[in-house]
């Protein structure tokens, strides 16, 4: 990934709210890749585009995504904030959750799912919980 | 992204049923119900070609010779920046038919292509590796490898576009890509129509999305002659992919929906605005 894109996109993200947010998107993505490399195993390919932000914590947010049936999905978040707890699910243009499994651990978690319609997806990322008033969070995404 | 996708995709967004805070997730959302800071994320990850052909092959095996257009020679730069964009982004989703049609000599022009279009619009320097590496994997004839390269040159393109402040851009590199992706999609379900196939059109998200970047171009490429034919072809396409997600795509709109993107294409391809 280019370090240069990265820095910007986090200095941008980090001017984008109130409050204060320690950290970088980059960190948090190493994060959110670590998570990943289980599946890469199992054959996923990892995007090298991402999503990130600074978000405080319970105030969940939505990222709009188009998802193909036949394929099957990771979504990996991360977060370098120690003491932080965050999460991930996938819902469907509905609202309905849709996800086949989940897990978190701390600054990581994770949803996959194996979409039943081709079409809009909302990815739900939180912060649930945090010492930092914001958090800076990425979010990877793999598919086979 | 504007106020109309956020109500034309959501619903209303409270979290209904366990609060996802707790530690089971909501069973429901209702996205248009998010407190004014919390709306969506706007930025948009087009799915790089890779994500649709891995579906394609699951469906069987498409006669892909039949869909790939070659090449006359390497593809040379017209138009302003904007068009060489779009038709860098046409060429490298060509590159992923090629592959699929096990076209060697198609692919290593491909590559050659996208170095001169890249350099065109001066980004020559970031996917040059990736050129190379697209030229050398397909004399070996190692179609993983040439897929995975070009998947990470059009990455590799809009991120230095993006470094470039040509982001608007970066865009019009996907939404070329997306257009021939899209025209080559509608080829290969047109020719053995399958629901499941049919399906893989429905794409609103992304109409939108390519949409809503085109209006924020500068009114004055807004009404050059192919910005100006795409945006009225993906006024036209929108409601042929189906509004509401589960619509059925009959044969007849993914013909018309095939038949539009091969216009646009074409006008992409034009030596003149």
């Amino acid at each position: 990934m280019k370090r240069t894109f990265l820095a910007t996109f986090a200095a941008l993200s980090l001017l984008s709210g109130p409050g204060t947010a320690r950290g970088t998107i980059d960190d948090a993505l190493s994060f959110a890749l670590e998570a990943a490399q289980g599946s890469v195993k199992e054959g996923f390919t990892v995007r090298e585009e991402y999503w990130g932000g600074d978000l405080p914590s319970g105030q969940p947010k939505p990222i709009a995504h188009q998802l193909f049936k036949g394929n099957e999905y990771w979504f990996w978040m991360g977060t370098d904030c120690k003491g932080a707890k965050i999460s991930v699910h996938v819902y469907d243009s509905a609202g309905k959750l849709a996800e086949d499994e989940f897990w978190q651990k701390g600054q990581k978690a994770a949803a996959r799912i194996r979409p039943k319609r081709t079409g809009t997806y909302y990815l739900l990322v939180e912060i649930e919980k945090s010492p930092d008033e914001r958090t800076v969070w990425s979010l990877a995404y793999g598919f086979r | 992204m504007n106020e109309r996708i956020l109500c034309a995709l959501a619903g209303a967004l409270t979290l209904t049923g366990t609060a996802a805070s707790s530690g089971a997730p909501a069973k429901t959302i209702a996205v248009n119900q998010f407190p004014k800071e919390a709306q969506l994320v706007e930025r948009v990850l087009v799915p790089v070609p890779s994500e649709v052909f891995a579906v394609l092959d699951k469906l069987g095996k498409p006669n892909w010779p039949d869909v790939l257009r070659p090449q006359k020679g390497l593809a040379t730069p017209a138009g302003g920046k904007e068009q060489i964009s779009l038709l860098l982004g046409v060429v490298i989703a060509e590159g992923f038919i090629a592959v699929e049609a096990e076209n060697g000599e198609e692919v290593k022009n491909i590559g050659n292509s996208v170095r001169s279009l890249a350099k065109a619009i001066g980004v020559e320097k970031a996917v040059s590796r990736r050129a190379n590496s697209i030229v050398e994997y397909a004399e070996k004839r190692r179609w993983a490898e040439v897929r995975k390269e070009l998947d990470l040159a059009l990455t590799d393109v809009r991120q230095a576009m993006m470094e470039l402040n040509s982001e608007s851009l970066a865009q019009l590199v996907s939404l070329g890509g997306w257009l021939r992706g899209t025209e080559a999609l509608s080829t290969v379900v047109g020719k053995s129509f399958s629901k499941d196939g049919a399906e893989l059109l429905h794409q609103p998200v992304l109409v939108e999305h390519f949409h809503v970047q085109l209006q924020s171009l500068p009114e004055k490429t807004r009404k050059e002659g192919v910005i100006s034919k795409i945006l009225s072809g993906l006024h036209s396409i929108r409601p042929l992919m189906g509004t509401e997600d589960g619509a059925s795509i009959s044969e007849k709109d993914v013909r018309e929906i095939g038949k539009i993107c091969a216009e646009l294409v074409a006008s992409v391809n034009a030596k003149t605005k």
